[in-house]
């Protein structure tokens, strides 16, 4: 990983990015955090209608309508924008204990949202409305509250990956 | 009391010295400030777009807003609490941090922009409640509360960049996991190298 970090911070791409870092890096990680921002907004509401504390004069189906396409297209600007912190700053990102427990649990929100809506879209109306009241689905939307949130913070620690001790491969300054 | 010894007597208080001595303090408040920024803007937006009628058209205004309003507060809450403690551990520096500065600015301009809503059309929401967009006004409004918000969470980042932690902690020992972590860490008797830079 340490070898493929580095001959990533000599390709193109990447040199361009170092090269502008005093806009590029400040640019990119702002629109992650507006993204970061939609797909909260986006969980929170799907979650407050699943758990009935917001949108209850809307179905859960009719939520998911509303912000399932903003939940996922935000997540492909993540993906973007996250695609290019890393290939600006590999060593930065992959040599982090950090980063890898935040890609496996971007995997789990990202593989929960795109199931759930798929559930949603090929089941009839009554099995989206019945859903809201079993007390599992309310326990899991606040799993799935609490994994966002969770990805927040470990995306912050990437900066601080001193903090996991003997657990961070970052090399110590 | 002027404000250099204001600014001082901040950074000498109590929660001030703790998150600074803290290996993992200012890091969490950091991912808690994050945490309730996103769910501030991730809110608003919701509001701003369906007054511009690009989202949530067929809703009524003011059941929208009832329904997304009190969590953006909430978050607020969290959001303004996290950076007060960060801001009270180096107060001086980010005191003259320019882009700290634009910052502060743009969350007054933002306050602003909700009041000027609140007294055009806010009090005419009646009217227009079931209109798939606000009149012009609150079109503009929606769209100054957009740029603005995006313009603070730029300015925000722009702080990590341009504004060093005060008294950076030492480097965890190089054994320490993070089960030690969970208690007081040690003091290092290890190198005491500063830690990066934190952005």
């Amino acid at each position: 990983m340490k070898q493929f970090a580095l001959w990533l911070s000599t390709t193109a791409p990447s040199v361009f990015i170092q090269e502008h870092h005093a806009w590029t890096i400040p640019a990119i990680q702002s629109v992650h955090i507006v993204g970061i921002a939609f797909v909260m907004g986006s969980v929170l509401m799907i979650d407050l209608r699943i758990l009935g504390w917001a949108w209850v004069d809307q179905t859960l189906r009719q939520t998911v309508g509303r912000f399932g396409p903003w939940l996922t297209g935000s997540l492909w600007l993540l993906l973007a924008t996250g695609i290019l912190m890393v290939i600006g700053e590999p060593t930065r990102e992959l040599i982090t204990f950090s980063f890898w427990l935040k890609m496996v649990l971007v995997a789990v929100g990202a593989l929960v949202a795109v199931l759930f809506q798929r559930a949603l879209r090929r089941h009839d109306q009554q099995w989206g409305d019945s859903l809201v009241a079993q007390p599992s689905i309310k326990a899991f939307a606040i799993v799935t509250f609490l994994v966002w949130a969770f990805v927040i913070v470990l995306g912050r620690l990437i900066a601080y990956d001193y903090v996991w001790g003997s657990w961070s491969p970052a090399p110590r300054q | 009391m002027d404000i250099t010894a204001a600014l001082d007597w901040l950074q000498s208080t109590g929660p001030a010295v703790q998150i600074r001595d803290s290996l993992f303090a200012f890091p969490l408040l950091e991912g808690a400030h994050v945490i309730g920024l996103a769910l501030v803007f991730g809110t608003i937006a919701i509001v701003d777009l369906r007054l511009l009628g690009l989202a949530s058209t067929h809703r009524p205004f003011q059941r929208l807003a009832a329904d997304t309003l009190k969590w953006t507060w909430a978050a607020f809450a969290v959001t303004a609490l996290t950076g007060v403690l960060m801001f009270i551990t180096n107060a001086t520096v980010y005191f003259h941090n320019a882009y700290f500065r634009a910052k502060v600015v743009l969350l007054v301009v933002a306050a602003l922009n909700v009041l000027v809503f609140e007294l055009t059309a806010g009090r005419t929401v009646k009217q227009w409640d079931q209109a798939p967009a606000a009149p012009l006004l609150g079109r503009v409004i929606a769209t100054v509360s957009l740029v603005v918000w995006v313009g603070v969470i730029v300015t925000g980042r722009m702080i990590g960049f341009t504004a060093t932690r005060a008294a950076a902690p030492e480097s965890a020992p190089v054994d320490t996991n993070f089960e030690d972590l969970l208690g007081l860490p040690a003091p290092s008797g290890d190198v005491p190298a500063p830690e990066p830079a934190p952005r």
